[in-house]
């Protein structure tokens, strides 16, 4: 089999010819660490690249295979995890050379779980320092690229992840959500971003920005693959104190195509926030594709959307500052100046304000779940533009310029405030070739409606299998 | 769906633009806060600043009463 088509096949595809021993994990893994090589000095995706450990792994899984020891779809296909989750004996650097020789001591749950399904750890993935960052910049480690147009960002702060699922270096990727870490990038490189509901993935070994707002999450090529790795790193964890006790589903049961039904609300205030054009159209084609497919569409209000900016940069300020106040007055002079800047900011933020944001955010939970009384759904861009240009400090939406931190973070940051699941899944590109993400959202720990939508969608259309011009 | 209208703001670096924290209140505040730096550093870092004072306006302009902080922030199942 050609190994450029080994890279880009989805996780439900390859895990089929695994188990049916028509390709090995040998083969997919020596494939992708011939297109990481070919691509490597354009992306700069990784921080950490385990080709030698990766390979040994390959081996040990084409054995266990052969013997009969298949545990699952998981099993031999490459996983890239962002470098702020712990591996045991792997360094793991949060993207900060001050952490450039941490070797933790043991997993992560997240990656305990995919070691247990039989994944592979190809490498640890570049993402913005201390995941303080909407753009996937790195001084230390080089900044990201975007596989669409490498001048571009891959949006951040899992930056990495996004453009080595999208480039076909990884067959799944994990990034981190904490005002869109997990869906910026996806929508700015054209690929799948499930911010699942908060306590659903656990978040123990994961370095913090800020403990109420993080959300792991899987960062892939189709909803298909989002569903599998769901199956795999849902759940339970009493390490984490915020983890949920809730029935973990089989996640690809949502995979149905259908959409009768399904009520859909599209927030007014969305289209009233600065957008480009492009965008706009592409993300209304869309949910008229689920229309016509038997959703129910309407146009919902949601007034503290044009709060949550607020509440957000609040909470995550205050939380961010918090966690990193010793390593600032240690190693702060290491530090990105921007980011170094936005945790020294947070320190200005008083308790009683701190806590006015958490009361703020009780009202806008308040708010979306009595919208999602009414509808299951709610839909709308994931961002605001395609990526801007790599340092940009300004981009235009529209007729309007603001800044590329506020653009980037401008419909995503509400669904970290609540917690509730959102996906973004692509839905256009731009005249300029650069992809545009629909970003669809539910309620708390109905992963399965937010991957029915989206899946319909995504089968409805060929925006997913568009690959890079790489 | 309406056209763009609202005027809000969208970022930090955006909110920064508004003046509502005076350099001398935020070189006194730096001070009892430990923060330090280049002067150009101060500058960019006064700059944020003013967005926090601004994000504090927001959230004060908001009718809160009744809503208690969850300080333990978790979606219930249902």
């Amino acid at each position: 089999m050609d190994t450029l088509e080994i890279c880009y096949m989805s996780a439900g595809d390859l895990s089929k010819l695994v188990q049916n021993k028509e390709v090995s994990p040998v083969e997919i893994i020596d494939a992708h660490l011939t297109r990481i090589e070919a691509t490597e000095p354009v992306l700069n995706s990784f921080i950490t690249l385990l080709a030698d450990e990766s390979r040994a792994a390959a081996r040990q899984a084409e054995k266990d295979i052969q013997a009969g020891r298949y545990r699952g779809p998981l099993h031999g296909i490459p996983v890239g995890l962002k470098d702020l989750y712990n591996t045991g004996g792997v360094r793991t650097t949060s993207g900060s050379k001050i952490f450039d020789t941490f070797i933790p001591a043991e997993d992560c749950t997240v990656a305990a779980k995919f070691q247990e399904a039989g994944a592979i750890l190809l490498g640890k993935l570049n993402m913005h320092q201390f995941a303080y960052g909407p753009t996937g910049e790195n001084p230390d480690y080089g900044h990201m690229h975007n596989p669409w147009d490498p001048d571009r960002v891959t949006g951040g702060s899992s930056g990495g992840s996004g453009s080595a699922a999208a480039a076909g270096q990884c067959t799944i990727t994990t990034g981190s959500d904490t005002g869109g870490s997990i869906r910026i990038p996806a929508a700015l490189c054209g690929i799948v971003g499930l911010k699942p509901t908060y306590g659903l993935v656990s978040r123990w070994g994961l370095t913090a920005l800020s403990w109420s707002l993080d959300h792991p999450g899987p960062m892939v090529r189709t909803v298909e693959d989002a569903a599998i790795t769901m199956n795999v790193i849902a759940g339970y964890d009493p390490k984490d104190v915020a983890s949920a006790k809730v029935d973990i589903p089989d996640y690809t049961t949502a995979l149905t195509g259908d959409v009768r039904g399904l009520r859909i609300g599209m927030p007014k205030e969305y289209f009233e926030a600065p957008l480009d054009p492009q965008v706009r159209k592409a993300v209304l084609d869309a949910v008229s594709l689920l229309e016509s497919m038997g959703a129910v569409v309407s146009e919902v209000s949601f007034p503290m959307f044009n709060q949550s900016q607020a509440i957000s940069s609040t909470i995550l300020m205050a939380e961010a500052s918090a966690y990193h106040r010793d390593l600032l007055e240690k190693d702060g002079h290491q530090l990105y100046e921007p980011v170094r800047q936005r945790l020294e900011a947070g320190l200005f933020i008083s308790a009683a304000d701190y806590l006015r944001a958490q009361q703020a955010r009780a009202l806008l939970d308040q708010e979306g779940r009595r919208l999602l009384d009414d509808v299951d759904l709610l839909a709308g861009p994931t961002e605001p533009v395609t990526a801007p240009e790599i340092m940009a400090s300004r981009v235009m939406a529209g007729e309007q310029e603001i800044g590329v931190v506020g653009a980037l973070t401008q419909y995503t940051r509400p669904y970290n405030i609540n917690g509730f699941p959102a996906i973004s899944v692509p839905c256009g590109f731009s005249d300029t070739g650069m992809p545009i993400g629909l970003q669809l959202a539910g309620k708390p720990f109905d992963e399965l409606t937010v991957l029915r939508a989206a899946h319909a969608y995504e089968q409805a259309t060929d925006w997913h299998t568009r690959r890079p011009p790489l | 769906m309406a056209a763009a209208q609202t005027v809000r703001p969208t970022g930090d670096d955006d909110m920064a633009s508004e003046k509502q924290l005076s350099r001398e209140e935020f070189d006194h505040l730096a001070k009892l806060l430990g923060v330090d730096g280049e002067p150009a550093y101060l500058d960019e870092l006064y700059s944020q600043t003013r967005g926090v004072f601004i994000n504090a306006n927001i959230l004060r302009e908001i009718d809160v009463s009744g809503a208690e902080p969850d300080m333990v922030f978790m979606p219930p199942a249902n």
